[in-house]
């Protein structure tokens, strides 16, 4: 390929999260590892907001504390606007700033940007500015941060985007990017960066000696990507096969999010300030002791994850009045309750629409955005996903010790395809995403073997590719022979899941005897749940089994000594023609065979 | 399972059925394991074959 292209101009490349509220901007360390940059305030949270006074530009906190003084030339909440016609917006989380307003078909702001004043035809000093060049200027500003950081100018990015994005919002953010002088190598949906970031850490151990292109392999999981955002969270349900994942299904709730959050901590303290200041206004009907509130509300939140105590305090909030108030985390955790078991049941839902179960399928829980620090979202989530739970695999700060920061997922899994693919040629990129290359067929079923394991001498199938694993794979298992010396059949069958429901009959009569003396004590609310209770009181045990559909090849392999392992590969290609090779572990030769794939594929 | 009395296949192999219909899904592009697939897929390599280089 040609060298000069690339010498000509170096990349230096970023991992650029842009969200609504907070963006982030995150770079490959030389020894491989993604770091987090702060900007010259010290963020690495930066507030997706722009503010203009006196013609003077300010971004990220600076701008967000002017939401309460100068919120009319204040543009914030604007990332979902791009590419969007006007009447297809939601314009609820910009009503506390300056407010979108119609240009073309497309979304621009009003705003006082430059000290140009009134002139005297005209009845205000403000410039239209389209949402575009709002990104822009914010991209501009991330990228110096950046830059002044590594000391380098940064001229490309890879940036992450929800899965619901149009082609016409992606559109709009790579021309706005490409604006501000970064090379869009590549979007990235933030799910998939979330767990990017995750699967990309050094200390990942590598049990698979086996090597896929020079890489080692991870374990196939199906694994749940809960983000909370400020203004909306998305759920993507995701199955991670030898390190491709691809997305089963997703959910987007606009109702509730770290704003709800937020919006439960200014009801309660509001009513605490009434309470306590018989006759004031209430703080919540004037707009600057509002955007007071909500800061104090999101500042208070943010601590609250952290301790178990926080002081809300406000000076001159309203009338002149200062206000002070203790909160214990407790407190807050109650006040949110609802809007956390809409997030769990959302993810829930989520699992559901791919055809999964919650409580057996899923291997994995990554929480990510700001508002997933919140404790007691974690564990509700453990709650929702006992498997995910049992291996400690929720993957939040209050659940898991080694847990990455949730808020720096997307950025940091950005900036690890950032340095992986920044030496490439561009046309390379493109072709690699193309869709020749991304659709791929997936096998429907499993595909495993049948063993005879337990003391009931049960067969049992053993799954050696999940079900959606993209083609061609190539898999390995290592099953037991027999209890007795002789030869093997090993029966290679397609399988189906399902569940395996056992209820202990002796622990049903004991409830039942329960129920029988202790009626009397208990109380209303007891019997009323009675019925939905049974069930669990019976503790049923819900497995995943596997039920073999048909069977794809028998094989037999002779002489196999009693105890043995035997080892099956199986390597599925692009044609789901399959390639099966069998031996006892140890042993020379084995027996191979190739099944043809299926008629028109 | 022990292999029953009387089984036989040329070399021990018998092909019974192919597998069910795949269903085609979107692989994300992301992550050094897919860009190890597409090298793969562009150069219509298969594993063994890309081990080797």
């Amino acid at each position: 390929m040609s060298d000069d292209e690339g010498a000509a101009q170096e990349r230096v490349a970023i991992g650029i999260s842009f969200g609504n509220s907070y963006s982030s901007i995150a770079y490959t360390s030389s020894d491989g590892k993604a770091e987090v940059i702060a900007n010259e305030e010290g963020d690495r949270q930066i507030p997706s907001i722009l503010s203009y006074i006196d013609g003077e530009e300010f971004q990220g906190t600076q701008a967000k504390s002017q939401l309460v003084r100068n919120p009319q030339n204040t543009v914030a909440y604007f990332r979902d606007f791009l590419g969007q016609e006007f009447k297809s917006i939601d314009p609820t989380a910009c009503h506390q700033s300056a407010h979108p307003i119609q240009h073309g078909s497309t979304v621009a702001f009003s705003i006082h940007d430059t000290l140009r004043p009134a002139s005297p035809g005209s009845a205000s000093a403000n410039a239209i500015v389209p949402v575009s060049e709002i990104a822009t200027r914010h991209l501009r500003r991330l990228k110096n941060s950046a830059s002044d950081f590594l000391g380098k100018p940064v001229n490309a990015a890879v940036i992450a985007v929800p899965t619901n994005f149009s082609d016409a919002q992606r559109a709009a953010l790579r021309e706005a990017a490409e604006r501000a002088g970064l090379e869009v190598l590549q979007l990235v949906h933030e799910p998939v960066a979330a767990l990017l970031a995750y699967d990309a850490r050094p200390s990942q151990p590598s049990p698979d000696k086996k090597k896929a292109g020079g890489v080692s392999q991870t374990a196939d999981k199906i694994v749940v990507v809960v983000d909370v955002g400020g203004t909306r969270s998305d759920v993507a349900v995701l199955a991670s096969c030898g390190g491709m994942y691809t997305v089963l299904a997703t959910a987007h709730d606009y109702d509730v999010a770290g704003a709800t959050f937020d919006g439960a901590l200014m009801d309660h303290v509001a009513k605490e300030f009434l309470k306590k200041h018989k006759g004031a206004p209430d703080p919540r009907a004037e707009p600057r002791a509002a955007a007071k509130l909500r800061l104090e509300a999101e500042a208070v939140k943010k601590a609250l994850s952290l301790g178990a105590s926080a002081s809300f305090s406000l000076e001159s909030l309203v009338a002149g009045i200062d206000f002070a108030m203790p909160l214990n985390r407790s407190r807050y955790e109650l006040l949110v309750a609802r809007h956390v078991a809409a997030l769990v049941r959302a993810a829930a839902h989520a699992v559901d629409k791919a055809g999964l179960d919650a409580g057996l399928d899923v291997a994995e829980v990554v929480c990510a955005g700001g508002s997933a620090h919140t404790p007691r979202l974690a564990r509700a989530l453990e709650a929702a996903f006992p498997r995910a739970a049992a291996a400690g695999a929720v993957r939040a700060p209050a659940t898991d010790p080694a847990a990455l920061n949730p808020s720096e997922l997307a950025a940091r899994g950005c900036a690890v395809q950032a340095s992986l693919i920044e030496g490439f040629e561009r046309a390379d990129i493109e072709e690699s995403t193309e869709a020749v290359v991304t659709v791929t067929p997936h096998l429907s079923r499993a595909l495993g073997v049948v063993v005879v394991a337990g003391p009931a001498e049960e067969e049992v199938l053993v799954p050696i590719v999940e079900p959606d694993t993209p083609v061609p794979v190539r898999r390995t298992a290592v099953v037991p022979a027999p209890a007795q010396d002789g030869d093997v059949l090993v029966r290679l069958c397609e399988g189906e899941r399902g569940v395996k429901v056992t209820r202990p009959e002796r622990k049903r009569a004991e409830t039942n005897g329960e129920e029988a003396g202790g009626s009397e004590g208990g109380s209303e609310e007891d019997s009323e749940e009675d019925d939905e209770d049974e069930d669990e009181e019976e503790e049923e045990v819900r497995e995943r089994v596997w039920k073999a559909t048909r069977t794809v090849a028998e094989v037999g392999l002779k002489g196999v000594r009693k105890g043995r392992m035997v080892e099956v590969q199986v390597n599925v290609g692009v044609g789901l023609e399959v390639q099966v090779m069998v031996r006892e572990v140890g042993g020379k030769g084995g027996v191979r065979g190739v099944v043809g794939g299926p008629e028109g594929v | 399972p022990v292999l029953p009395e009387g089984w036989a296949a040329e070399k021990d192999f018998k092909a019974l059925s192919s597998l069910s219909a795949p269903t085609q899904r979107n692989v994300e592009p992301v992550g050094p394991h897919f860009l190890a697939h597409a090298r793969r897929k562009r150069h219509k390599r298969t594993f063994s074959e890309d081990e080797r280089i």
